[in-house]
């Protein structure tokens, strides 16, 4: 097991959580998303595998007696499959009263990125860049902002005709 | 509200009991009203229960329900204590339902935080007129007046009224005279000073008062008005007579004085002679106590009765309990087979894992039934439906209910009370013909409906049965195709699918709305409230017959009896009640056909076999049919081989839902939700219907 | 601290009662739901008072009244009763309650009354 990091998002105010992310990384790069919508972040856990489901829906986990979807943000993005380590992490994310764990290389830290120093991301959306919806400026360092609402929403038709 | 010591749950507890009152008064009217009489016992137990709520309303300043209910006591005290004959039960029964509606309305309204400002007083005029009309039979007198005139009339002549005199008049040397006067709104001032004279009994030979007359309400105001005033004679003294008196519960005033001149009384004396040594109260035997208890066994069951409580707990504390517990065994499991013990021999460490491992899974099963709810109480709800119905359409049924202690999740029993209701009062008003009509039918005079619920292949089927005319095809058909619901010929399509359509959005219109099935609303509000908690509605009719409605009330929430299969890693649950049999095959009953579907042989029958491992594709090392284990399932004469590693064992589990994210990117053949085993980890449950497609 | 049982077959009652008591020196020793009960527990608990109510099942108030009169005579119970029980209360007083007091009531007048039974 991980470390569990425990968020105390609820503790947050809308106004506090205002351009605050969580960053995370895959491979070289470094993403955020808006501390808002994660609940928390949790160690790998057992996933049932649900059949005749796009490769990236890993299958379900039971999250404290909540059955929740686990996706692999890599494959989502069309990376190649890592074998999952102890650092491996679900960010258990929250949109409109759906939830579902996104399985992340790895998590790293919270932090504030103004509005000044996002950007709109370059139009590319062939290697799943259509899930980013800017790119913050971190110093020298650059997160890729995720969308997680088209993350979640945006059915995949091509994956799903697939099957 | 208005005292301070009136809280929340107080509120609740009066809210939870008064309900709880109210439909089982409910269901006493309706039961005994179709035996055209009422039980004594129904009559003590209404009493009882109506006395109840106009306490508590009382104390919580619900005047209007108070009162409502004291009418309804009153009315129920006259059946009890006169036994009224030829009474007309009907008229009391519609009577007293109103009321049941009044109350429950009321009490709906304190539920949402609403005033309950209903007004009762033209019910509770009515509830009056019948209780004078049943009090006017036994005592022939004019009719109107509440208060039993025969008794009035008694009252009236009786001038003063004087207690048995124990002693010799002549011992008594002093006559006091007593004004009493009470607290304000002590209540019954009238016992309150029949109290005093109790009190005084023993000691005074002989007293008059005023007011005379303790027994009659009206009393109590000229108590209050004028204090209670007494005249005694006693061989007591003063300070004897005052030390009793200024005991008085509820006392405000008292002056006491002693009266030299006996004139008074030697006047009142001869004026009431008449009642002397007659005490017009009729009181029972007093009953010893080893009368009350034949034994000391009767005592302690008694006790023990007593002391099992039944409470009441948000279904959202169930829910959290249930994650924490699911959260607990997740602990366990961590615990127990935790990587650090590997290759460790820990006989002592095992054992009491085992125990906690027992305990944890006991505590599961319980907080998963804590949630389950019987049928029962919804299903005897429509006994009312029925009966209003009938009552306005002059038709005849009996409801016959079956299966009522089937449980469902209580979420699931919230949202079919109101599409229940409401298809019963469509085969009222649809199905079932008039009795004159049944007769020239040749049948049964009076109509029946079946409610019936039953587990069935792992869902719950509530089956709704009427033996009416049957749908009409034929105008159904008309409809539909009026509405462009099809478009093919009629030998295109069969009966079923032709009942099937009244289901479909848009079908029911104002054409067949009548006051009670219809409601401008038609089928497709059951449909959507049956669809809500994942169920599915079906319809089948044979003409002059009848029409049978089910519910399939799926997996989702409820609790089944499974069998856990293990395919490789995976879990699998089975509806244990699709389980025929489960075997280790042998190779000599495999039949492989040209077209490479393998098939089993069992007792001379041949069944396809189904591998779990190809169809969901799980990597397993049991691949031979011959190492693993065939489950045949069945559903609809339809008989499956269902082939997985091994079976794990059989359990209780609540079933769960498919998260909706993934039921959304597809519906996956052959499951119908989810459970979590005992270890907290997740076992797919099967859809045997759905696999045999 | 005066030491009460409650007898009363409504939940909501006993509570009522219980809570209006919170502020005084009075101990609510038992609850009981029924007359039966009540008597049972009286003679377990000895109470310094009893709070009963008249309708109830299984034993009525009265009946437990005096049952538990018989019991100990100098038992002191405030009948617990509400308009129209006149015939009743009347029976009660003859048959040994100390008082009663008609639903609804306000808790200043429970516990004068309940310290009127005892002499205080």
């Amino acid at each position: 097991m991980a470390d569990i990091v425990e968020l105390e998002a609820a503790d947050l105010t809308e106004d506090t959580q205002k351009g605050k992310f969580l960053t995370f990384c895959m491979g070289s790069e470094f993403y955020g998303i808006e501390i808002k919508y994660v609940t928390e972040i949790i160690g790998l856990q057992p996933i049932t595998e649900i059949p005749e489901m796009p490769e990236y829906i890993k299958g379900i986990i039971n999250l404290r007696g909540k059955i929740i979807p686990v996706m692999d943000v890599r494959l989502r993005f069309r990376k190649p499959y890592r074998e999952y380590n102890d650092r491996t992490c679900i960010v258990v994310i929250e949109i409109r009263e759906v939830s579902i764990g996104l399985i992340v290389d790895s998590v790293s830290e919270v932090i504030s990125i103004p509005d000044e120093e996002i950007v709109a991301p370059p139009n590319v959306a062939k290697d799943g860049n259509k899930y980013i919806k800017g790119i913050g400026k971190v110093g020298n360092d650059v997160k890729l902002l995720l969308d997680s609402d088209k993350l979640l929403n945006e059915t995949d038709l091509e994956t799903i005709n697939d099957l | 509200m208005s005292s301070q010591y009136i809280n929340e749950p107080m509120l609740d507890l009066f809210i939870f009991e008064s309900t709880q009152l109210i439909e089982q008064m409910e269901l006493l009217v309706i039961s005994n009203e179709k035996s055209s009489s009422y039980d004594s016992d129904a009559i003590n137990e209404i009493f009882r229960i109506m006395h109840t709520i106009k306490g508590s309303s009382a104390m919580m300043l619900y005047n209007n329900i108070s009162g409502l209910a004291h009418s309804m006591e009153d009315l129920f005290f006259v059946l009890r204590e006169d036994k009224p004959q030829d009474v007309n039960y009907s008229e009391l029964s519609d009577l007293v339902l109103e009321g049941i509606d009044f109350i429950k309305l009321e009490i709906a309204k304190i539920r949402n935080g609403d005033e309950a400002d209903g007004e009762p007083s033209e019910l509770n005029k009515r509830l009056k007129v019948f209780h004078s009309k049943i009090k006017g039979q036994n005592i022939n007198v004019t009719i109107g007046n509440e208060v039993n005139s025969q008794e009035r009339s008694t009252l009236e002549n009786q001038q003063y009224y004087i207690s048995k005199v124990k002693t010799n008049l002549t011992a008594s040397k002093n006559i006091f005279e007593a004004t009493i006067h009470f607290e304000p709104d002590c209540g019954m001032e009238n016992l309150r000073a029949f109290s005093v004279v109790n009190d005084l009994q023993e000691l005074v030979e002989e007293y008059y008062h005023i007011p005379q007359d303790l027994d009659n309400e009206d009393s109590a105001s000229v108590i209050c008005e004028q204090g209670f005033t007494l005249l005694l004679k006693t061989p007591y003294s003063f300070d004897e007579i005052h030390k009793v008196l200024v005991q008085t519960f509820s006392l405000k005033n008292l002056q006491l004085t002693q009266v030299e001149n006996s004139e008074l009384f030697n006047d009142l004396q001869n004026e009431s002679h008449f009642l002397l040594g007659d005490s017009p109260l009729k009181i029972p035997a007093v009953l010893g106590r080893e009368d009350l208890f034949t034994n000391q066994g009767e005592k302690e069951s008694l006790l023990a009765a007593a002391q099992q409580i039944i409470i009441s707990v948000s279904v959202a504390k169930l829910d959290q309990l249930m994650d924490l517990v699911g959260e607990m065994v997740i602990a366990e499991a961590m615990v127990t087979q935790n990587p650090d013990l590997k290759g460790l021999e820990l006989n002592n460490f095992d054992k009491a894992a085992r125990q906690l491992r027992k305990i944890t899974s006991e505590l599961q099963d319980i907080v998963m039934s804590v949630r389950m709810v019987p049928l029962a109480g919804t299903f005897q709800k429509m006994n009312r439906t029925v009966r209003d119905m009938c009552k306005k359409l002059n038709k005849e049924v009996r409801l016959q209910l079956l299966g009522q202690e089937t449980e469902v999740d209580k979420n699931i029993i919230e949202h079919i009370s109101d599409p229940l209701m409401h298809l019963i009062r469509n085969s009222i008003d649809h199905g079932i013909e008039m009795p004159s009509e049944r007769e020239a039918k040749g049948k049964f005079r009076i109509g029946t409906i079946t409610l019936e619920a039953k587990n069935a292949g792992g869902d719950v089927l509530i089956i709704i049965r009427d033996d009416g005319q049957g749908f009409n095809k034929d105008r159904i058909l008309a409809k539909a195709r009026e509405k462009g619901l099809i478009q093919e010929t009629e030998d295109q399509i069969k009966d079923k699918e032709i009942y099937n359509l009244i289901f479909l959005p848009g079908f029911s219109t104002n054409e067949t709305v009548t006051e009670f099935s219809g409601r401008g609303v038609g089928m497709d509000v059951v449909v959507k409230n049956i669809e809500a908690v994942g169920g599915a509605i079906t319809a089948d009719s044979v003409p002059g017959k009848g029409t049978t409605i089910t519910l399939k009330i799926p997996l989702t929430l409820a609790i089944i009896d499974g069998m856990n299969i293990k395919v490789g890693d995976s879990f699998y649950t089975i509806p244990t009640t699709a389980i025929k049999e489960s075997f280790r095959p042998k190779s000599t009953d495999l039949i492989v056909d040209p077209d490479n579907n393998e098939m089993m042989m069992v007792r001379g029958q041949c069944f396809p076999i189904l591998r779990l491992h190809r169809i969901y594709q799980v990597r397993t090392d049991v691949t031979e049919l011959t190492e693993g284990i065939i489950i045949m399932v069945e559903h609809d004469d339809k008989t499956l081989c269902i082939f997985a590693d091994e079976l794990i064992g059989q359990q209780q589990v609540v079933v769960k839902a498919l998260p909706d994210y993934i039921r959304n990117m597809k519906k996956v053949r052959g499951l119908a939700g989810c459970t979590l085993l005992g270890d907290g980890s997740i076992s797919l449950i099967l859809d045997i219907e759905g696999l045999m497609i | 601290m005066k030491k009460l049982l409650i007898v009363d077959d409504a939940a909501f009652m006993r509570l009522s009662i219980r809570n209006m008591l919170q502020k005084y020196d009075v101990e609510i020793i038992g609850e009981a739901e029924n007359g039966a009960v009540g008597l049972a527990m009286y003679k377990e608990l000895r109470p310094d008072v009893v709070t009963m109510d008249i309708t109830m099942p299984e034993m009525s108030g009265i009946e437990a009244l005096k049952a538990i009169k018989a019991f100990d005579p100098q038992a002191k119970v405030i009948m617990v009763s509400a308009m129209g029980q006149e015939g009743m209360v009347k029976e009660s007083i003859i048959n040994g309650a100390k008082t009663f007091i008609v639903k609804p009531f306000k808790e200043e007048f429970l516990y004068q009354t309940i310290c009127k039974v005892l002499g205080i």
